[in-house]
């Protein structure tokens, strides 16, 4: 046994050392500089120095409201969404499901600037598709990208059209493991399709929406992308800008690595809170 | 409670016909059993009526009503599956209640019956368990009970005991027919296990590749069978098929059986004999090799295996191709590769022409 388990580490060295050079010494390295005045020459340290400027700083909790305001509207909407397109692709009236299977999943392999030119050309003022669309139903134009509230809803349909097939995708696995005699029990039990949906889909389904949930929450606290490229390094005037984006001003733009690394671990912390609070709130009662 | 009538019942998956024109009346109270080989059509045969698969050509009806485009709830029946098919997330006490609550069933009345129902089914002590925190026995037991509180007017059961061990299938067998005295509704039984339906059935109904090839009472099937697949289907071990060849044709017919020595039995038939030079089968039960002298044809064969159940012996005995089960009260001094007479009875036989149509 012994013996074994010593072959198993010899097997493993390679992948451990990689993990602990770029990996591990990473997380601990930013959470010893998020202790350090990284701005004088040499870094000194002073523990209060980055996290007590966190607390007062506007900055941060303008970036705070918006990633949480994003998490609290995208995230559910997004996985109603994917369930309603997990049900449709488990519907046995589908035509064509490996073709939608895909085309729900394609967003994710998408490249970022692709995706992020053509969500700015769509919302475009003057001939994105989208305001043309409201013009043709009789409804006045909407500057996107120069009011926050439209930049943020922006934001929002963009990370959902990207994620919510991926999400989608694990649910239907989900879907698919749950045993087809179960409805038909229910069937001559006289329980309506809805009602099934309710009562024995939803609940045995809990546990990968969950999960789903859980990935997003981690997915939408790290933020980045769209409000980097969609809404241009989060505007306007920081409007849509997310604690990731912060991050990076603070990181690579202000050179700031010690605010940077305390803005780092605001956000794991934030999201390990959010998703143990989720995973308490749907626990299996005992 | 009420009769089941299956009339010209087809049933078609694409091009295929799974189900060729069934006839089958199941009366008021009774209990039948559909039982053949795996892949027969028993189980899309009590689906269809149940309602959970479409009626291709053809029709059911339950207490003297077409229920061809009837909702399955509203058909009157219950099923049980193979699977047991319980809620998972819900309690045992759950999954019995779950239809009448989603129902709007009075409060008082659905727990009256779950209160029943586990009474009979004797589960009152695990109401609160999950069906994964419950034996096969006991999930099986959950789902019949599933199906009392409904109060139908039938029964279908879709082999409910085949995720069992033989003892509690033994068991669960008898509390399924006490259940049937206890309760006095139709119920309809599928099985591919012939001991099953010979212990459970008032009337079986053998189906083989979506035909039926006879309904009768047990004994009727075991005694009287109208072919050599319900010969041979009914009645364990299986009956002996010897082949044979008709060299006398006086009023009674006189085979030849091939394989052993030209051993000769005269039997008497009621209908007409075949004609001299027909090859026919023999079919003879194991129980019913007598001692040799007994009978009216005695056959010697080589015994190649015993197996001593304890109060009877199967005597493996190959005779040329034709490999045949004896069974002989216990005796341990059998040894493998004895030689052995026993005797043939020909009331105790039947004769079956090539295509395994009766010869009577
Ligand atoms: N949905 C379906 N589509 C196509 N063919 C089917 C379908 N369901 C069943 N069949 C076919 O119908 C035949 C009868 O199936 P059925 O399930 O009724 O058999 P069974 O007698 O219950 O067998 P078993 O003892 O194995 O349960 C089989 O040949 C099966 O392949
Ligand atoms: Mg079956």
């Amino acid at each position: 046994m012994r013996y074994q388990n010593a072959t198993a580490y010899r097997f493993l060295a390679p992948y451990l050392l990689i993990f602990s050079i770029f990996w591990l010494w990473p997380i601990i390295s930013s959470f010893l500089i998020s202790f350090q005045a990284t701005r004088t020459v040499p870094w000194r340290f002073a523990p209060t120095f980055n996290w007590g400027r966190l607390i007062g700083d506007p900055a941060f909790f303008n970036a705070l409201k918006n990633t949480l305001l994003i998490l609290v509207i995208q995230v559910p909407v997004m996985i109603t969404l994917a369930i309603v397109m997990a049900v449709l692709l488990n519907s046995p009236l589908l035509k064509a499901r490996g073709l939608f299977r895909f085309a729900f999943f394609a967003p994710v392999v998408v490249g970022e600037v692709a995706y992020s030119a053509v969500f700015r050309l769509m919302f475009n003022l003057d001939y994105g598709i989208i305001n043309k669309l409201l013009n043709s139903v009789g409804l006045p134009r909407i500057d996107w990208f120069s009011n926050v509230t439209p930049a943020m809803a922006v934001i929002m349909i963009a990370v959902t059209w990207r994620w919510a097939g991926y999400n989608a995708i694990i649910l239907l696995a989900g879907l698919q493991s749950i045993p087809q005699d179960v409805y038909e029990a229910a069937t001559l039990d006289r329980v309506s399709k809805l009602k099934q949906f309710f009562y024995i889909t939803l609940p045995l389904l809990k546990p990968i929406i969950v999960f789903c949930a859980v990935l997003s929450i981690i997915g939408t606290m790290q933020l980045f992308t769209e409000p980097f490229l969609i809404t241009e390094r989060g505007g306007p005037g920081g409007g849509t800008e997310t604690l990731g984006l912060l991050l990076y001003r603070q990181g690579f733009r202000s050179l700031n690595f010690g605010y940077a690394s305390a803005i780092a671990y605001t956000m794991a912390g934030l999201a390990i809170a959010i998703s143990l609070v989720q995973l308490w709130l749907t626990r299996e009662p005992k | 409670m009420a009769a089941v009538t299956l009339k010209n019942v087809v049933k078609r998956f694409g091009v295929f016909e799974i189900v060729h024109g069934a006839n089958i009346d199941v009366n008021d109270g009774e209990f039948v059993v559909f039982v053949g080989p795996s892949g027969c059509g028993k189980s899309t045969l009590l689906r269809m009526i149940a309602g959970l698969e479409d009626i291709s050509g053809g029709e059911i009806a339950i207490a003297g009503k077409v229920v061809n485009n009837v909702e399955p709830a509203d058909r009157g029946i219950a099923m049980v599956f193979q699977s047991y098919a319980l809620y998972p997330h819900m309690s045992v006490e759950q999954n019995l209640s779950f239809g009448l609550r989603m129902n709007g069933n009075p409060k008082a009345d659905t727990e009256r019956r779950v209160k029943r129902a586990a009474e009979i089914l004797r589960i009152a002590e695990l109401m609160k368990r999950r069906p994964r925190q419950l034996s096969g026995g006991q999930r099986q037991r959950v789902a019949i009970g599933r199906a009392i509180v409904r109060e139908p007017q039938v029964f279908l059961f879709d082999e409910p005991l085949s995720n069992l061990d033989a003892e509690l299938r033994v068991q669960m067998r008898v509390e399924i027919s006490r259940l049937h005295k206890e309760l006095g509704v139709t119920m309809i039984y599928v099985t591919h296990d012939q001991t099953e339906a010979m212990t459970l059935a008032d009337r079986i109904v053998v189906l083989n590749a979506g035909n039926i090839e006879q309904i009768g009472a047990p004994l009727d099937l075991y005694d009287d069978p109208a072919n050599r697949f319900v010969a041979g289907f009914v009645g364990s071990p299986k009956m002996n098929f010897m082949a044979a060849k008709v060299v006398g044709n006086d009023g009674a017919v006189t085979v030849e059986l091939a394989n052993h020595c030209g051993a000769k039995l005269r039997k008497p038939l009621s209908g007409a004999a075949p004609a001299v030079g027909t090859e026919v089968v023999l079919g003879v039960r194991p129980e019913h090799f007598f001692e040799a002298g007994e009978g009216d044809c005695d056959i010697a064969v080589k015994a190649d295996v015993a197996e001593h159940l304890g109060s009877v012996s199967y005597v493996y005995a190959n005779a040329g191709p034709e490999e045949l089960i004896i069974e002989r009260e216990a005796s341990r001094q059998r040894a493998n590769g004895d030689h052995m007479a026993v005797s043939i009875k020909a009331d105790r036989s039947l004769l079956f022409d090539k295509s395994g149509a009766r010869i009577r």
